[in-house]
């Protein structure tokens, strides 16, 4: 029985000794320290992981790296762990994926007895297209079939802490194989500050199953002594424009390198004939990996292939005690020193011949190999070799993802039968195989060419490191590489029954690309989204070429022409929570917000902001404000400090009404529009001195209106002005009501009557011994003061009026308050086609200043023109209060909306603000109101609701 | 049943230009290939698609594949309520099953002026007769038991607006079912065939200049939604649009758990889980133009961290692909579609990240406009003279200080 | 986070640090006709290709600058504050100032 250990062997990871206790599908199971799951599992004996997606085959050890869909399994509830890539740890819970009730007893194996002729490709697309009505149904029992791991179905919140960390670095070398450490090494040692990831647990790639592993972990610790930072465990997931994610268990390191070498190296490409899913048919490095890293006996090895990696992997699975059975070499005429070592090793070489069926039940029993023809098929005989693993070492395929999303293109090598990337951007140097050096010595050299091109374009080295770097390249292009390869056929088969699948992850068949492509899917991009070959977790790394053959046999068209399909990231698949990192929630906060959490306030979103809706008693907080007095906190407003001698112009320029005649101390009301003359944001403006302005913006608006202002002034060097905003830095309060008065005389010696702080007022003063710049405005239509100080000082200045006798009121008595008075709140009572003559803002706009400014055009067109619609306010009769954003109708017909609707308690009616045709905005014109499917009755009133004269602002 | 044993060759892809045909459609996405399919039902079959890579290969296979109706505007809801129609019965028509799946769209509300934005748009779309209803957070917790509703998340679900008949759709099945009618119809599809120049004489374009040589047209439509510009330039006349990405992506396929798409403008996501059992998640364009379709890690950050405040035990769940695709944003985000100056140069343009929804709509009308030579009604407030007169029909809720 | 942005102030940095302000229009000068008006506001060239565009420095100094970037590659060619910008080939001197 295969599945024991070998003896041991420098090179394993594994300590033997340290026992790892885990679990499979609930049976405990041991490993050692060092192994992965899938070798711990293989070494158990343990033969199946996992079941496939469609046909619910079996599913075991296939690339025994991770870069396969051949092992996922659910690892403590996190599916889509690939096992073989994945370290085992003490007390691991893991689960097959995608079988039931069990792995062994899968009811869903009948897809694929049943499956072949039932399910070609598009069966649905072809099915059930009437009567729609079933469709529902159908779809209902595509769906319980679907999806491969299960995860959670509720979870409040996450669990898993991630980190992003930024890393600048001068090279950042992808891959840690022998190129990739060469060119990290060589850089580093000329000067450059180097990071280098790699996704095995060390770094060393291929040499490390391969012999090489001393040698690499000696230029390993070169690199660390040389300043390298390395990653392990660590993939690089992806070139956006110089960026690299490369993500590190907990931890996603945004890496932003000068230069990058892309040292990725090479995927082993699977052979395709029938059967050839079956557990025990892996890719040579595969079984490779199994029994020089882990010390697990994978069994009796038949290996095939098209070049002399089929031998080298004989001969290595040989040295380490493994028994090689046969090496079937699709080469009619392998000569060379490996050939010659094999028959020194006893290993029987097959020469010309290629698997044309696997065989076996629940796992791999035998292979038959035999001679085929260009199409595939067998000629003559075939031979049943009996073994435990195929190890199948078809052509090398650069793993070139990162390189292509880089803007490199892939062109097809015909002596390497595969795609090869070329012409990289300046920024990004290849080494190593992904290169086309795939040999140990000329990966080496090819590494530290790269290592050198990147360092010395940043400016490190001297000139004979640049000679040197002459003489190595050099040396490089002379020792092309001399790879002996045979072109493997599409599918190599017996004509017998039996599927031949060009991709595991998906279960699509070399038939079902062929079927696909005589329907017309035959170019690559409509045979991937039609066949879905390519689209499984393995992201077409082991199928893209496979299924590019089969494409490339049935059109007749060559390989360079089919293509390849567009790179794109992740290159590995990657759990959203390691892209997520931390939650965080970017909430705005005013400096007076631990006095509205004392108090008890409803604290809810309002833009960026957390604010106070209220604090418990909406109707009590507005009743204070029309009795006594009310403080609210309106730190959330946009504060602009415009200063210089052309303050006064830009503002003009920026706004329609005039604000440089402006006497310092005195507030005006001022609307933004844009070109198109839109409202765009609304405030006050105060004068604080001849060159000094203080500009108030909505709060929801602030940001935008900033950068308003900063792009102008950016268009206009011209004008002698700067913009300070003091949105965080200076908080505001405003205390209203008729008491209001009162309370400020208690906190300032200034003379607060009216005729000392009068209507429009800006004064700066004292406040209970606080500088604050007095606004006298009236957002809520009862006498105020709207305190601006600095923010540090603004809870003292809260708890001082608040002594005085103002009762704190939240936003929604403000938002009852500001109705009463038709005061209009800019993108609600306004919407993105709203002009200030549609929201009765005529006052604002002053077309007989010389001025040009933004909007005008567009402001004079308008001024002529009735709007498409007004805002006009309104009284529900029935006392009913519609729905924020309820249509207005006449009869179906929509002929506005509401914009704002409130229960006023002062008034004890039910008003509102709504956008009408302009037809509608007269007074007492009834309107009907569809809200919900209800109609309610309404009366359009022109004039605010409240005070429509203002005396009270006044008084 | 019977078809699904039968080989049925779906198209031959043209290889040969003519030196002339009566329409010449630029761009083989959906609503070149709609409206190809909906010139037979006007006996023109005289028609070349030009699409300068496969079909499909623009926006039309990298849309997240959600269809709805429930727009603000009564034009926008009128209009995409009549494609959700025509979508209905489109696989039926073109006897390939779609797999459109009206498994309910819900937009989720996470402040009061949201709520607002979704009353008035429940309130639009039920007068124009849409199945569209504002709903609080119990029944949208029924209609989503995996989505996490509660109270102390950081963006507090409100409620949402519920759309019933939206859902999803397979994308690409809609492209090759609409190219194999129009290829049974009788028009001409060329892949990998780029339009290079129009020449234009006065108000007509007269002829089509590719990288396969030059054709006289009847009548042109410009179909290429991110590259409208580009191709509107060759005809030298400008549109108010700009170009910019919106990217997607998919996990790996996982058991099914969510059965309606779920968007959060807020938080910029939609997600939806596919028959297959990916999770399929899309988010909002990138704010600078561009006409380069690659990914943005940032993109990849914004749109996992968002979705795991709805979908926190999508944690550990993979994600395998992303990718992107090009969006020509109009001013207003409703479509120009229908005349343009030039007399026999039409346009399909605009669409934002709209469409997709709309492209059996499209081609139907744009069909019926080459036929007529008169603009339907349900297009004309969609005209692009709309811009020049500044009569916007607006989609946005309201304006931005913006250039 | 993709392509980067030298701010004229700050140095190089992701473009995620800054916002775009959209390609470079000339604002008419004097009273323009009101479809000329509406062509400056909504049409735009929407090149592809290098196209003269603002970006403000958002998540930085604040600053708004000028640069030409291809947006087929989104290489960015360089930038500057508007009164160091090299002139635009067209004529276009103005940047959409009133006057």
């Amino acid at each position: 029985m295969s599945g024991g250990r070998l003896a041991e062997n420098g090179g394993q990871r594994i300590r033997r000794g340290e026992e790892l206790r885990f679990t499979f599908d609930g049976d405990s199971r041991v490993g050692l320290a060092g192994d992965t799951i899938a070798s711990a599992l293989y070494a158990g004996g343990q033969r199946t992981f996992s079941r496939s997606f469609k046909y619910h085959r079996r599913r075991g050890e296939l690339c025994g790296c991770g870069q396969c869909a051949n092992s996922l399994v659910t690892v403590d509830g996190a599916p889509g762990v690939r096992a073989c890539g994945e370290p085992l740890r003490d007390g691991m819970q893991v689960e097959h994926q995608n079988a039931w009730p069990s792995l062994e007893l899968d009811v869903m194996r009948a897809t694929d007895l049943v499956g072949g002729p039932f399910t070609p490709p598009g069966f649905y697309y072809k099915t059930f297209i009437r009567p729609r009505r079933l469709w529902p149904l159908y779809e209902k029992v595509l769906r319980s079939a679907a999806g491969l791991g299960k995860l959670r179905r509720r979870q409040p919140e996450r669990e898993w802490r991630t980190e992003y960390r930024r890393r600048h670095c001068d090279v950042l070398v992808v891959g840690g194989g022998i190129a990739g450490l060469s060119a990290a090494l060589r850089a580093a040692q000329l000067g450059a500050d180097v990071v280098l990831c790699d996704e095995d647990v060390e770094p060393g790639g291929s040499l490390l199953f391969e012999g090489g592993h001393e040698r690499a972990r000696d230029l390993a610790a070169r690199c660390r002594e040389a300043g390298v930072e390395i990653l392990t465990r660590a993939p690089g997931l992806g070139y956006f424009d110089g960026l690299v994610p490369v993500w590190q268990g907990d931890v996603l390191h945004q890496v932003r390198a000068a230069r990058h070498v892309a040292a990725t190296g090479t995927l082993a490409q699977p052979l395709v004939f029938p059967e050839n899913d079956l557990p025990g048919v892996m890719l040579a490095p595969g079984a490779l990996r199994l029994a020089a890293l882990y010390g697990v006996d994978p069994g009796r090895c038949a290996i095939a292939g098209v070049d002399d990696r089929a031998l080298e992997t004989a001969l290595s699975l040989h040295r380490l005690g493994v028994q090689v059975a046969v090496v079937a070499d699709l080469r009619p005429d392998a000569d060379s020193e490996l050939t010659a070592a094999l028959e020194t090793a006893g290993i029987e070489l097959m020469r010309g011949v290629t698997p044309v069926r696997a065989g076996g039940s629940k796992q791999l029993a035998e292979v038959q190999v035999g001679p085929v023809d260009p199409s595939g098929r067998l000629r003559g005989s075939a031979r049943r070799i009996a073994c435990d693993v195929l190890a199948v070492a078809g052509p090398q395929a650069p793993a070139s993802s990162l390189l292509l999303q880089s803007g490199a293109r892939a062109r097809f090598d015909d002596t390497l039968q595969s795609f090869l990337p070329q012409e990289a951007p300046p920024l990004i140097h290849p080494a190593g195989a992904v290169a086309g050096h795939a040999d140990a010595e000329s990966a080496m050299l090819s590494g530290a060419v790269a290592g050198a091109e990147a360092a010395l374009a940043l400016g490190f080295g001297e000139r004979e490191d640049r000679d040197r770097l002459a003489s190595e390249r050099a040396k490089l292009e002379a020792e092309a590489p001399t790879v002996r390869r045979a072109a493997p056929p599409a599918k190599s088969h017996d004509g017998g029954r039996g599927k031949a699948f060009v991709d595991l992850d998906e279960d699509i068949t070399a038939k079902d690309v062929a079927y696909a492509a005589a329907e017309g899917y035959d170019s690559l991009e409509l045979s991937k989204r039609y066949t879905t070959v390519t689209m499984g977790p393995s992201q077409g790394r082991f199928s893209q070429l496979a299924s590019a053959r089969v494409l490339g046999e049935v059109t007749g068209r060559p390989l360079g022409e089919i293509g390849v399909t567009t790179a794109r990231p992740p290159w590995t698949t990657v759990p959203m929570g390691a892209l997520a990192g931390r939650p965080f929630e970017a909430a705005k906060r005013s400096s007076i917000h631990a006095r509205h959490r004392d108090l008890g306030a409803t604290v809810r979103w309002a833009g960026d902001w957390r604010r106070a809706y209220d604090y418990g008693d909406v109707e009590g907080e507005t009743m204070a404000v029309h009795e006594g007095a009310g403080l609210i906190d309106v730190s959330t407003l946009g504060k602009l400090i415009v200063r210089g001698p052309d303050a006064g112009e830009l503002l003009d320029r920026l706004y329609p009404n005039r604000m440089s005649t402006l006497k310092p101390g005195r507030i005006r009301y001022g609307v933004l529009t844009s070109e198109s003359g839109r409202i765009s944001d609304d405030g006050t403006v105060c004068r604080l001195d001849d060159d000094t302005f203080y500009v108030t913006t909505t709060s929801s608006g602030a940001t935008a209106v900033e950068r308003w202002f900063t792009w102008w002034m950016a268009s206009w060097p011209e004008l002698d002005v700067t913009l300070t905003d003091v949105t965080q830095g200076v908080a505001a309060m405003n205390l209203a009501g008729p008491g209001s008065r009162d309370i400020l005389a208690k906190l300032t010696d200034a003379d607060v009557s009216n005729e000392g702080i009068a209507y429009l007022d800006g004064p700066q003063l004292a406040i209970a011994g606080i500088d604050c710049l007095v606004l006298r405005i009236g957002f809520v239509g009862e006498l105020g003061y709207e305190l601006h100080c600095a923010a540090p000082q603004a809870r003292g200045l809260w708890d001082a009026v608040a002594d005085s006798g103002a009762r704190p009121f939240g936003l929604e008595p403000q938002r009852i308050l500001r109705l009463q008075k038709m005061h209009i709140l800019v993108g609600q009572d306004t919407d993105s086609e709203t002009t200030p003559y549609g929201a009765n803002l005529d006052f604002a706009v002053k077309l007989d200043k010389e001025q040009d400014f933004i909007g005008r055009w567009a402001l004079e067109h308008y001024e002529e023109r009735p709007p498409a619609q007004k805002l006009v306010g309104f009284t529900c009769p029935g006392g009913e209060v519609p729905t924020e954003g309820a249509a207005i109708v006449e009869g179906d017909r929509v002929v506005g909306q509401v914009t704002s609707s409130r229960r006023a308690p002062k008034l004890e009616s039910s008003i509102g603000l709504a956008l009408v045709e302009p037809r509608l905005a007269e007074d007492g014109a009834s309107i009907s109101i569809s809200d919900d499917g209800r109609r309610i009755a309404a009366a359009v009133q022109t004039r605010p609701f409240y005070d429509p004269d203002g005396e009270l602002l006044r008084s | 049943m019977r078809d699904i044993f039968r080989k049925r060759r779906m198209w031959k892809f043209a290889t040969e230009l003519k030196p002339r045909y009566d329409v010449v459609i630029i761009g083989g996405g959906s609503h070149g290939l709609a409206t190809a399919h909906y010139l037979r039902e006007h006996g023109i079959a005289d028609v070349a698609i030009l699409e300068k890579s496969y079909i499909g290969s623009g926006a039309a296979g990298r849309n997240t594949t959600i269809l709805r109706s429930n727009y603000k505007t009564p034009e926008g809801a009128r209009f995409y309520d009549a494609s959700v129609k025509l979508y209905e019965g489109l696989g039926a028509d073109l006897d390939f099953n779609l797999l459109f799946s009206q498994c309910g769209h819900l937009t989720l509300a996470h402040s009061d002026r949201a709520m607002f934005v979704m009353a008035n748009r429940a309130e639009v779309n039920r007068l124009e007769g849409i199945d569209s209803q504002l709903i609080g957070p119990d029944r949208v917790q029924e209609l989503a038991p995996a989505m996490y509703v509660g109270p102390d998340t950081t963006y507090p679900i409100m409620g949402a607006l519920y759309h019933p008949p939206g859902g999803i759709i397979r994308h690409d099945a809609v492209v090759w079912g609409l190219a194999r009618s129009a290829f049974e119809g009788g028009a001409e599809i060329h892949p990998y065939t780029e339009v290079t120049g129009l020449r234009r004489q006065g108000d007509r374009i007269t002829t089509v200049e590719t990288d396969k040589g030059s054709i006289e047209a009847g009548v042109v439509l410009n179909c290429t939604a991110g590259w409208s510009s580009v191709i509107a330039e060759m005809a030298e006349m400008q549109l108010p649009i700009t170009t910019h990405i919106l990217q997607a992506c998919v996990t790996e396929p996982v058991k099914p758990f969510l059965d309606v798409v779920v968007v959060s403008s807020q938080m910029h996501v939609y997600i939806s889980q596919s028959d297959r059992g990916e999770f399929v998640m899309g988010s909002e364009i990138e704010p600078w133009t561009t006409y380069r379709m690659q990914n943005t890690l940032n993109f990849l950050q914004d749109l996992t961290r968002h979705t795991l405040e709805l979908f926190p035990q999508l944690e550990r769940a993979r994600l395998l692909r992303a990718w992107a695709g090009l969006c020509d944003l109009s001013p207003d985000y409703s479509p120009i579609l229908g005349k343009t100056e030039i007399e026999n140069f039409h346009v399909s343009a605009g669409w934002g990240t709209y469409g997709f929804k709309a492209a059996p709509i499209v081609g139907k009308m744009l069909a019926e406009l080459v036929a007529t030579g008169k603009t339907p009604e349900l297009i004309a407030p969609f005209a692009l003279e709309r811009f020049y007169t500044d009569e916007l029909v607006s989609e946005l809720a309201a304006a931005a200080v913006s250039h | 986070m993709s392509f980067v942005l030298d701010c004229p102030n700050c140095g190089s940095r992701e473009v995620t640090d800054f916002g775009f302000g959209g390609e470079v229009t000339t604002r008419p000068t004097g009273r323009p006709e009101f479809k000329e008006l509406n062509r400056y506001v909504y049409f735009r060239d929407n090149k592809a290709g290098v196209q003269r565009e603002w970006w403000v420095h958002r998540a930085g100094c604040g600053e708004w600058f000028l640069a030409e970037r291809d947006t087929r590659t989104n290489e960015v060619i360089w930038t500057a504050r508007p009164a160091d910008a090299p002139p635009a080939r067209a004529a276009a001197a103005s940047e959409g100032a009133p006057r």
